[in-house]
C-alpha cells in the first residue's frame, strides 16, 4: 500500500467552473408553472409591500471545499487508484439586524481522501488526519462531486442548527435536501439554464433593483417554488444582479409568496458591492465573510499539500 | 503554572507576528482585557532544562476587526451583515527571563495577568531590599524605587523632567521625599532623623506649607498612603527661609502667605568678604562668557585678605562698610583709580576688562543689596545651615532676581557640599531638590554654579548629597548631570524635546504617552528595570498652597510671639543669640 501525491498543485486542471454572472446559457427542459402568483399573461416585476421589514434575525448557511492534494494510492497488487485529499468546512452566520451585529454561530470542518479504493487507510499529515471516504468512480468529476456531497451533507447538518422563531435562513446554493426546514430560503447566484419561457424571461430581465418575478413553481429532480430577484448594483448585462430564490413546494402559495416578499425585502441589504468582491452583488455579504472564515479555518494549503507529500513520500520509503 | 498562582489568564501569545525574547505579543481574551503597563507573565518549556519565565509589561494595545478587507467594511459590521471578530492585541516588552534563557516565548503559550509575588519578580521588586514606595501602577498596586539606587549605595540622583504646570515635577519629588523620610528605608529612627532635606522654592509660595496639613485630604487619599505603607501627613519638621523684604532694614522674610515660622537668610558683608562669595555674583549665563573672570577672582582674593569685620559690616583699608552698595561703590572707585587697581586686578588687565566688571558689580546692588547685610546684627541667626535646621530646609527664592537666585543657590549648595566634605561620611544624607537644573548647570559654558552641581553629581554620591533636580528640559542640563542619575523621571514633555536623545531610555511606545501624561502621572526609569515604570503617585498630604492649608503645626506658633527661638540661647552656648536680643 503506497500512496503518492501529485507534485502539481491541486488548483491546476480543477473543473472549469462554469457560469459568471452573464445569464444562462442554455434552455432547459424543467416543468414550470408559472401561475402560482399571477397568471402568465399577466406578469411583471413585483415590488415588495411597502413597509414590510427583514426579519430581526437573518441566519446565512454555506460552505467550502478545497482538494488539497492530489494523490493516487497503489495497493499491494501494484493496482493505482486515483483519489484527492479534500478539505471542506460549512458554517452558519448570525446576522442580528436589529442589534446590529453578526456572528459566525457555527463552523465544522472535515476532511478526507477521496477514492474509489476500498481498502483505503486514512491519510495521516501531521496532525491532520483525512479518513477515506469511498466513492463509486475515480473520474475527476467522480471525485469533485464526492468531496461536493460531503460538504453538501456538513450544510445540510449545521443549516438545522441555530434556528429561532421569527428568522430566516438563507442558504447558498439549492434547497433541496433543506426543504423541509422552516422559513428557508435556498439562494442561487448563477443560471446556467433558463427555466422560464422567453416572454417571461423578458419580465426577468427588465426588472429593476429590489424588484422580483412573480413566484412559480420549478420541477426538476424535485419541485420548489421559485422566484428571481434583481439585487442593487451597477447597470450591465440584462442578467446583471439577478438571482433566483428557492423554497418548498410543500408550503402553501399564500406562504410562498409571503417568503418572496421577505426575501425582496431582506437579500438587497446583503448584497455585496463590485470592488470587494469579485462576483458581486450576488456574492453575499455574509456569506464571503463567512466563506474567508471558513478557508482560514482549512489550514494553509501550501502546508498541508507538502505534509501530505511528506507522508506519502514515507509510505513509499 | 496554574491561574491562581500568578493571576488570572488573560490570552495567548499570538503567532502572527514574532515572537522574540524580548518583545512578542499576546492575543487577548474575548472576556479579558490587558492596557498599558500591566504586568503579564508567560512561560516556556525547555527540553531537559527548568521552564522559563517570561515577565513583561505591555506597551502597547490594538483592536481591530478580523475577517474584514476594506475599511468601510466597518459599516457592515456594524450594520449586521458581515461576521468580524474584534480581536485586541498587546505588545509586551520583556522585563525579566527566569532563569537567563533568552527564548522567546511560544505562540500559543498561556498568559497570565501579574499578580501578587509574579508581578513583584516581574517588576524586580523581589530583589530589592529596601523599597521606597513611589506610587501605583495603572493596576492599582504599589509600584516601588529600589533605595539602593536613591541613597548612593549603588547610585544616587534623580533628574526630573517634564513641561511646567502640567508635569507635577516639584509635587513628585517631594512626595519621594517624603516616602524617603516615612517608609523608613534609610534605616531605623535616628537615621532618618538626621537625614536632611534641602529645597529650593523657585516658583510661587508653593513649596512654603511643607509642615501644613492639607485639608483636601480625604479618607480615598489617606488610605491610598496607607496602601503605600504610609501614613498621609505633612512632612513633621520643617524650617522655612525667606529673603528679607527689600528695604526693610530690620530684616523681616518676605512671604505674603505664610506668615509664621518663616526665618530671613542673608549674608553679612563680613562673610561675603571672608567666604569669598564674590564669584556668585558673577554666575549669570552672559557672565560666562566674558573675560572678567580674572579680575573677579583677584578682587575676591584681595577682599578676603584685606577685609576686617566691624559691628556688622566690614572695614577695608580704614574705610567702613555698611552695606553691599557701599561696598560695590568702594570696589568700583578702588579698581577704576589707576592708583589701587593694581593691587586689586592685577597689572595686566586691560581697562575696557574692568570697566566691564565694573558694570556689572554695579548692575548686582540693585539685586543682592537685601541678601549681603552690613546692618544687621552678625550674632542673629541668618545662614542657611540645614545640619543645624529641621529635617526639611526650605528656601524660598521666588521673590529674588535671577541674579540673587544664582547667588543663593550656588553659596548654599557650595556651603553644604564643603560641610559634607569635611564631615567625611556619607550618612546622614542630605537630599537636595532642585528646580530649573537648566538653568543653573545649562549644558554650554560654565559657572561656579554648575561647577558645584557637577561636583555634587560626580561625587555627591561617596559624600551623600542626593541631587533631585528638575528641568523642562533635560537636553538643555549638563549631560554629566543627567548622565549621573540613577533614577530618570518623566511627567509630560513637549513634543520636540521628547524626540531628543536624552530621553532615549524611553521605548517609543512611552515617549508618545509622555506628551499626553497627565499631571500626577510619570515615568520613572531605574537601572535594575528595563522598562520605566509608569505610575501615579497620590495627592501631596501636605498643602501646596495657602488654600489647601489646615492648622499650622505648633512649631511655627513661636514666631508669632518672636522672631528669635528664645531657647538658642540655651542650645547654643557660645555662638549663640546675646542674651539682649531675648525678648523677656
Amino acid at each position: 500500500m503506497k500512496f503518492h501525491v501529485d507534485a502539481w498543485d491541486p488548483s491546476y486542471g480543477v473543473a472549469f467552473e462554469a457560469g459568471g454572472s452573464d445569464g444562462p446559457q442554455a434552455q432547459s427542459s424543467a416543468q414550470i408553472q408559472p401561475d402560482v402568483e399571477l397568471p402568465a399573461p399577466a406578469w411583471r416585476a413585483v415590488d415588495a409591500p411597502l413597509g414590510l421589514r427583514p426579519p430581526a434575525t437573518v441566519l446565512v448557511v454555506d460552505g467550502v471545499q478545497r482538494i488539497d492534494a492530489r494523490v493516487w494510492a497503489t495497493d499491494d497488487d501494484g493496482v493505482t487508484h486515483p483519489g484527492v485529499a479534500a478539505s471542506y468546512a460549512a458554517g452558519v452566520v448570525r446576522c442580528d439586524l436589529d442589534r446590529g451585529a453578526a456572528a459566525i454561530a457555527t463552523t465544522r470542518i472535515e476532511r478526507g481522501l477521496f477514492t474509489p479504493f476500498e481498502l483505503a487507510p486514512p491519510l495521516v499529515a501531521g496532525a491532520i488526519r483525512y479518513p477515506a471516504r469511498r466513492i463509486a468512480r475515480g473520474e475527476p468529476k467522480d471525485l469533485a462531486l464526492g468531496v461536493q456531497r460531503h460538504m453538501r451533507a456538513l450544510e445540510v447538518g449545521v443549516s438545522s442548527e441555530e434556528r429561532d422563531d421569527g428568522d430566516l435562513l438563507i442558504v447558498d446554493g439549492p434547497l433541496q435536501e433543506r426543504a423541509h426546514l422552516p422559513r428557508a430560503l435556498g439562494y442561487i447566484k448563477t443560471h446556467r439554464v433558463e427555466y422560464l419561457p422567453p416572454e417571461l424571461t423578458a419580465v426577468v430581465t427588465r426588472l429593476r433593483s429590489g424588484q422580483r418575478s412573480p413566484v412559480f413553481l420549478l420541477g426538476t429532480s424535485w419541485h420548489r417554488f421559485a422566484w428571481y430577484l434583481r439585487l442593487p448594483g451597477p447597470e450591465g448585462s440584462p442578467w446583471a444582479g439577478i438571482v433566483r430564490a428557492e423554497c418548498s413546494a410543500d408550503l402553501l402559495p399564500a406562504d410562498a409568496i409571503a417568503l418572496a416578499h421577505l426575501s425582496a425585502v431582506t437579500l438587497p441589504r446583503f448584497a455585496s458591492s463590485a470592488y470587494k468582491d469579485p462576483r458581486a452583488p450576488q456574492n453575499l455579504i455574509p456569506i464571503a465573510g463567512l466563506e474567508r472564515k471558513l478557508r482560514a479555518m482549512l489550514g494553509d494549503a501550501r502546508l498541508l499539500h507538502r505534509a501530505l507529500a511528506r507522508t506519502a513520500a514515507r509510505t513509499v520509503a | 503554572m496554574d491561574a491562581n498562582k500568578d493571576g488570572p489568564i488573560v490570552g495567548r501569545v499570538l503567532g502572527t507576528a514574532d515572537a522574540t525574547p524580548l518583545t512578542f505579543w499576546v492575543a487577548v481574551n474575548e472576556d479579558a482585557y490587558l492596557q498599558l503597563d500591566d504586568v503579564v507573565v508567560t512561560e516556556r518549556e525547555l527540553p531537559g532544562q527548568p521552564s522559563v519565565r517570561i515577565a513583561g509589561v505591555v506597551t502597547a494595545v490594538r483592536a481591530r476587526h478580523e475577517g474584514v478587507v476594506f475599511d468601510s467594511d466597518v459599516f457592515l459590521v456594524a450594520d449586521g451583515t458581515l461576521p468580524a471578530t474584534v480581536q485586541e492585541a498587546a505588545e509586551i516588552t520583556t522585563t525579566r527571563v527566569d532563569p537567563e534563557v533568552y527564548v522567546p516565548p511560544t505562540p500559543g503559550a498561556v498568559v497570565h495577568r501579574a499578580q501578587g509575588d509574579a508581578r513583584a519578580g516581574a517588576l524586580y521588586f523581589d530583589r530589592m531590599d529596601r523599597t521606597i514606595p513611589m506610587g501605583f501602577g495603572r493596576d492599582g498596586a504599589a509600584m516601588f524605587l529600589n533605595a539602593d539606587f536613591l541613597d548612593g549605595s549603588r547610585g544616587a540622583h534623580v533628574s526630573i523632567s517634564g513641561i511646567s504646570g502640567v508635569a507635577t515635577k516639584t509635587s513628585f519629588a517631594t512626595f519621594l521625599l517624603y516616602s524617603v523620610f516615612r517608609s523608613g528605608v534609610l534605616g531605623g529612627a535616628g537615621e532618618t532623623a538626621n537625614t536632611r532635606a534641602l529645597i529650593f522654592n523657585v516658583k510661587g509660595e508653593d513649596l512654603l506649607f511643607l509642615d501644613y496639613p492639607n485639608s483636601r485630604l480625604d479618607a480615598t487619599t489617606e488610605a491610598a498612603y496607607a496602601r503605600l505603607g504610609l501614613v498621609a501627613g505633612p512632612f513633621p519638621d520643617v524650617r522655612v527661609y525667606a529673603p528679607p523684604r527689600a528695604g526693610d532694614s530690620s530684616g523681616t522674610p518676605d512671604v505674603s502667605s505664610r506668615l509664621t515660622g518663616v526665618d530671613s537668610f542673608y549674608w553679612t558683608l563680613q562673610e561675603f568678604c571672608a567666604d569669598r562669595l564674590l564669584p556668585y555674583v558673577f554666575a549669570d549665563a552672559d557672565d560666562e562668557r566674558q573675560q572678567y573672570t580674572m579680575v573677579v577672582h583677584s578682587v575676591t582674593a584681595h577682599l578676603a585678605r584685606i577685609a576686617q569685620p566691624a559691628e556688622g559690616g566690614v572695614a577695608v583699608d580704614g574705610t567702613r562698610l555698611n552695606s553691599y552698595a557701599d561696598l560695590v561703590d568702594y570696589l568700583v572707585e578702588q579698581i577704576t583709580d589707576d592708583s589701587t587697581r593694581g593691587q586689586w586686578a592685577g597689572s595686566a588687565v586691560g581697562l575696557g576688562t574692568v570697566n566691564a566688571f565694573a558694570r556689572r558689580l554695579i548692575g548686582s546692588k540693585k539685586d543682592l543689596s537685601r541678601l549681603i547685610r552690613g546692618d544687621l546684627a552678625t550674632r542673629r541667626p541668618h545662614a542657611i545651615n540645614t545640619a543645624e535646621s529641621a529635617q526639611v530646609t526650605v528656601v524660598d527664592l521666588h521673590n529674588l532676581p535671577d541674579r540673587a537666585q544664582r547667588f543663593v543657590v550656588g553659596v548654599t549648595l557650595r556651603s553644604e557640599f564643603e560641610r559634607k566634605e569635611k564631615a567625611g561620611t556619607a550618612k546622614p544624607l542630605l537630599f537636595v531638590v532642585l528646580d530649573e537644573l537648566n538653568k543653573y548647570a545649562p549644558r554650554e559654558g560654565t559657572s561656579p554654579i554648575k561647577e558645584v552641581l557637577l561636583d555634587i553629581a560626580e561625587r555627591g554620591r561617596s559624600l551623600g548629597v542626593v541631587l533631585i533636580g528638575a528641568q523642562q528640559t533635560a537636553s538643555e542640563v549638563e549631560r554629566r548631570i543627567v548622565a549621573n542619575s540613577a533614577i530618570r523621571v518623566v511627567g509630560r514633555l513637549d513634543p520636540a524635546e521628547a524626540s531628543r536623545p536624552e530621553y532615549g531610555f524611553l521605548p517609543p511606545a512611552q515617549r508618545q504617552r509622555a506628551l499626553l501624561a497627565k499631571p500626577g502621572t510619570m515615568f520613572v526609569s531605574q537601572p535594575e528595570i528595563p522598562v520605566p515604570l509608569c505610575i501615579e503617585f497620590p495627592f501631596p498630604s501636605w498643602a501646596t498652597r495657602p488654600a489647601e492649608a489646615g492648622p499650622p503645626p505648633s512649631s511655627t506658633l513661636r514666631s508669632i510671639a518672636q522672631a528669635n527661638d528664645s531657647f538658642a540661647v540655651v542650645a547654643r552656648v557660645g555662638g549663640g543669640i546675646a542674651d539682649d536680643e531675648i525678648p523677656f
